[in-house]
């Protein structure tokens, strides 16, 4: 028998709903930024879907995606925009690149916390946004 | 444990002819232990009528599921709410934005109401619903937060080798296709998971339910897909809209258990909560749905 795993909160598991239904590309990461989902829209920035790929840990998704700095080095762990927003609680936005199903893609990245309780952030929901050069965002 | 129902209606109490058989009281279950002990779920319109019965049990439990007027109507009215020697402890989900007597007293006070929480003569306290089991007699209880319009939560009541769940308001397949969903991500899995009993609810009919998705309550089928995917043993169909006769019912019932046939469960283990009804609720051995919790 297949081992369970834990029933996810409430909260990730409307946020997850939420994403579902949209058109932006969007992660879903839990309280230890492990990627738990991401939508169709991401899917196909990636190259490959979610339920190909399933949950991976901060290690492996960005082993496998990146995200890499203007110099072409991977961003730390503790910069992404996703370790901070579920670290601090706080939104954080940043610019960098990705391999995508195209290629290398700068994008834009904005990550904000799910705070259901005092106990600290139970997940973050992360935004991506094709980069424009001139500092306007792309459709 | 045996449970007695005395309000099964959502959003408002709908009395008249045609609401006989099935009650137009609000959400209100009474569970007896088999220890004695009793626990009210709910506070709807008809915990006033179990007050009538509660002569000899000055200590009552409420567990309330959230504060939505359906559930906490009936306290106003709450005959051991007015005897001194009532003790009666009130469970509630927590918020950050004011305590449960705070909350509830919004209710009980002017100009909504004649009297105010400080003025009832019994011994009422309020509590906050703890995030880990906590004991009320011999019943160990377990709550989540589950998917419905505001905090809201269902409770797991386990005695022995018996298990109650009560989740009265519930979307469960709000933005998701129930029947695909990898148990992790449904609201309220786990707490039903492998229930002697599923109290659930189940406020519309399926063609009904597209012009109310996002109000927090569940179409037949979906109810019965929940109740089938966390391998429920029997399922108790709650919360009866306003607007739906005894007639109305009594075909949703005969739906729900073709639809529920045709999952490839048992068609008796399938029931419409009815104001006034007992069951009995003890360890059945094979799950009645087609999904076992495996």
């Amino acid at each position: 028998m297949k081992a369970m795993a834990a029933q996810k909160p409430l909260e990730l598991i409307l946020a997850r709903n939420l994403l579902t239904s949209i058109s932006t590309p969007a992660f879903l990461v839990d309280q230890d930024a492990a990627l738990v989902f991401y939508n169709e829209a991401a899917g196909a920035l990636l190259g490959r879907s979610f339920e190909d790929v399933g949950r991976m840990s901060p290690e492996q998704w960005t082993s496998t995606y990146g995200p890499f700095d203007a110099n072409g080095k991977p961003v730390e762990l503790d910069e992404l925009p996703t370790t901070r927003a579920v670290r601090d609680g706080r939104p954080a936005h940043a610019v960098f690149t990705i391999r995508s199903a195209n290629g290398m893609q700068q994008i834009e990245s904005s990550a904000f916390p799910i705070v259901a309780s005092e106990e600290g952030s139970s997940g973050a929901m992360i935004f991506f946004w094709p980069h424009d050069r001139n500092g306007r965002e792309s459709a | 444990m045996r449970i007695k129902v005395w309000g099964a209606r959502g959003s408002v109490p709908a009395p008249g002819p045609e609401m006989n058989r099935y009650g137009g009281n609000t959400s209100c279950v009474e569970v007896a232990l088999a220890s004695g002990e009793h626990i009210i779920l709910d506070a709807g319109t008809g915990i006033r009528t179990l007050g009538l019965d509660l002569t000899t049990s000055p200590h009552v439990n409420i567990l309330l599921t959230h504060l939505h007027l359906d559930h906490i109507q009936g306290l106003m009215f709450f005959p051991p709410c007015f005897r001194a020697d009532a003790d009666i402890t009130i469970w509630g989900p927590a918020s950050p934005e004011a305590s449960l007597e705070d909350r509830v007293a919004r209710y009980i006070s002017a100009p909504l109401s004649p009297v105010e929480v400080r003025e009832l003569p019994c011994d009422v306290s309020f509590r906050d619903t703890p995030p880990s089991e906590w004991q009320l007699g011999s019943a160990t209880i377990r709550c989540e937060a589950i998917n419905h319009r505001g905090p809201t939560l269902g409770f797991r009541i386990t005695e022995g080798d018996t298990t109650l769940c009560y989740i009265p308001d519930h979307e469960p397949a709000l933005g998701t296709v129930l029947a695909d969903n990898e148990p992790e991500w449904i609201s309220g899995y786990d707490l039903a998971r492998d229930a002697d009993l599923l109290i659930h609810d189940c406020q519309y009919a399926d063609d009904e339910y597209p012009l109310h998705v996002g109000w927090g309550h569940s179409g037949m089928t979906d109810a019965l897909t929940f109740a089938s995917r966390v391998g429920a043993r029997r399922l108790l169909l709650f919360h009866h809209d306003p607007l739906h006769a005894d007639g109305f019912l009594d075909h949703l019932h005969a739906a729900a258990r073709r639809r529920w046939g045709e999952l490839g469960g048992d068609l008796v283990a399938v029931e419409m909560a009815m104001e006034g009804a007992e069951l009995e609720v003890g360890p059945v051995v094979a799950p009645a749905g087609i999904a076992t919790s495996a």
